[in-house]
């Protein structure tokens, strides 16, 4: 049990208390109460110092604390929301520390940035590419991305640190972000043309999903928040091939995201140190979305057929497409013919 | 009477009265969980060693770094004491040790010292 805080006064009230119990003549407790009133004077006294010096504290702790607010919101700009409020929270140590986890990498870099922008003046370039990064920053939030860092007009983003939604989620969200970033885009174009581009922006990116090793990494004084490993090459590496406004993605993502997203196998590529060629497709569009437009597809159990009608206004390419079309049907009718 | 040594803890100070040499320290910080029992013994010692005293120098260093409110209020009724005694004409000074950059430990000093009208009060800031 707690012992009961009693302080000076406190006893000699309790003593005084006890003796006026028993004796009701005042006159031989004057000494008594005297001291007991010197000593409450005190008291009040005391307490009115310790009150003083309380809020002069308080005051000064909240200019402090004021400050600090202010800090930290000016440093939270140069951090990954997910990020610091793990380490404002005191979920995130910051110490150079790190972890193995299964995260969906994303790439994204702008075709032909330096050429494209060569015209502008640094002031109308910096402000299309501010307002570039935080459209696309605005999107990656959207979907729970981690902004791992921006590299000029490249950003690179991840899924399933600090918090996963499990491996699948992680992958969709990622996919769907960069859907959404390369729809932006198109509506991004006209104002940024207005503002003297010459030509619209056209964005590659790579996706791939897998063991990375995540955590801090540098020096006790400066270190990154950021990702190392195998499938980051593959990621970047992925952005490097994409076509422009393309979506390439490895195999690993494409199995998580293949029940919702239509994907058209892309030819492998191969990486420094890995001696089979990996392969790659391209994002095309959430299936759902696919049917609302003028495109011809069929995606049952046993056949995905795509064909964009916009590709298709060169007639050599119909061509094509036919042929290649009733070579299918031959082969198909052939193997029918087989069975009978 | 005896010295007086007390160890410190996490929330308690280092306690050493020296009768020897009649320099005393009160080192640490002071948060301790019932604050009056622990003082208790501290404010006997000092109520008995004043009795002694004749016209030798006294000398109380307090370094505190952090002390609670209710420590502040043991630490005016340890200075009242003091403050008593030195109009009694007793040769008490007390020390009050600050770090250089802690201008809250300085200003508790300077509030402190305000109500002490007989007693050699000393802020030192300590390089």
């Amino acid at each position: 049990m707690e012992e009961k805080r009693v302080s000076r006064e406190e006893k000699l009230i309790i003593e005084v208390e006890q003796s006026l119990a028993v004796d009701t003549n005042l006159n031989d407790k004057r000494q008594m109460i005297e001291k007991l009133l010197r000593e409450y004077k005190k008291n009040l006294k005391q307490l009115d110092k310790i009150i003083k010096m309380s809020d002069k504290q308080q005051k000064k702790l909240n200019i402090k604390n004021k400050l600090l607010e202010g800090l930290s919101t000016k440093l939270s700009c140069y951090l990954s929301p997910q990020i610091y409020d793990s380490i404002f929270s005191g979920r995130q140590d910051v110490t150079l520390k790190s972890s193995r986890k299964k995260l969906t990498i994303f790439f994204s870099d702008l075709v032909n940035f330096t050429q494209t922008t060569e015209n502008l003046e640094p002031e109308i370039l910096s402000d299309i590419l501010n307002n570039y990064l935080d459209e696309m920053f605005t999107i990656a939030l959207k979907y729970g991305a981690t902004v791992d860092k921006f590299i000029g007009d490249a950003i690179m983003v991840f899924f399933g640190d600090p918090e996963s939604k499990g491996e699948k989620e992680d992958a969709l969200g990622c996919v769907s972000m960069a859907i959404e970033m390369r729809k932006r885009m198109e509506t991004l174009a006209p104002i940024w043309m207005d503002n003297g581009l010459r030509q619209p922006f056209k964005v590659r990116m790579g996706i791939a999903t897998g063991y990375a090793t995540v955590g801090n990494f540098g020096s006790t004084h400066r270190m990154d928040y950021t990702i190392i490993g195998g499938q980051v090459n593959l990621a970047n590496r992925l952005e490097s091939n994409a076509n422009p406004n393309n979506i390439l993605i490895s195999h690993e993502t494409y199995s998580l995201v293949k029940d919702k997203i239509f994907c058209e196998k892309k030819d492998p590529i191969f990486l420094k140190g890995i001696p089979y060629p990996i392969p790659t497709y391209t994002v095309i569009n959430f299936f759902d979305k696919i049917k609302q437009r003028d495109e011809i597809n069929l995606i049952e159990e046993n056949i995905t057929l795509y064909i964009d009608k916009d590709n298709l206004k060169d007639n050599d390419k119909k061509e094509d497409i036919i042929h290649k079309l009733n070579i299918v049907i031959d082969e198909l009718k052939a193997l029918n013919e087989n069975k009978k | 009477m005896e010295n007086l040594y007390i160890m410190k803890t996490k929330s308690t100070p280092e306690i050493n009265f020296d009768l020897s040499t009649h320099n005393h320290s009160i080192r640490g910080e002071s948060y301790p969980e019932n604050t009056f029992t622990f003082y208790d013994p501290i404010f006997q010692w000092i109520e008995n060693y004043i009795e002694t005293l004749e016209q030798q120098e006294v000398i109380f260093t307090i370094e505190l770094i952090y002390f609670n409110s209710s420590s502040s209020k043991v630490l005016m009724d340890m200075f009242d004491i003091f403050d008593e005694a030195s109009k009694e004409g007793k040769n008490i000074t007390v020390n009050w040790i600050h770090d250089e950059e802690d201008e809250a430990l300085q200003e508790y000093g300077e509030e402190f010292k305000e109500d002490l009208p007989h007693l050699t009060f000393i802020i030192k800031s300590k390089v």
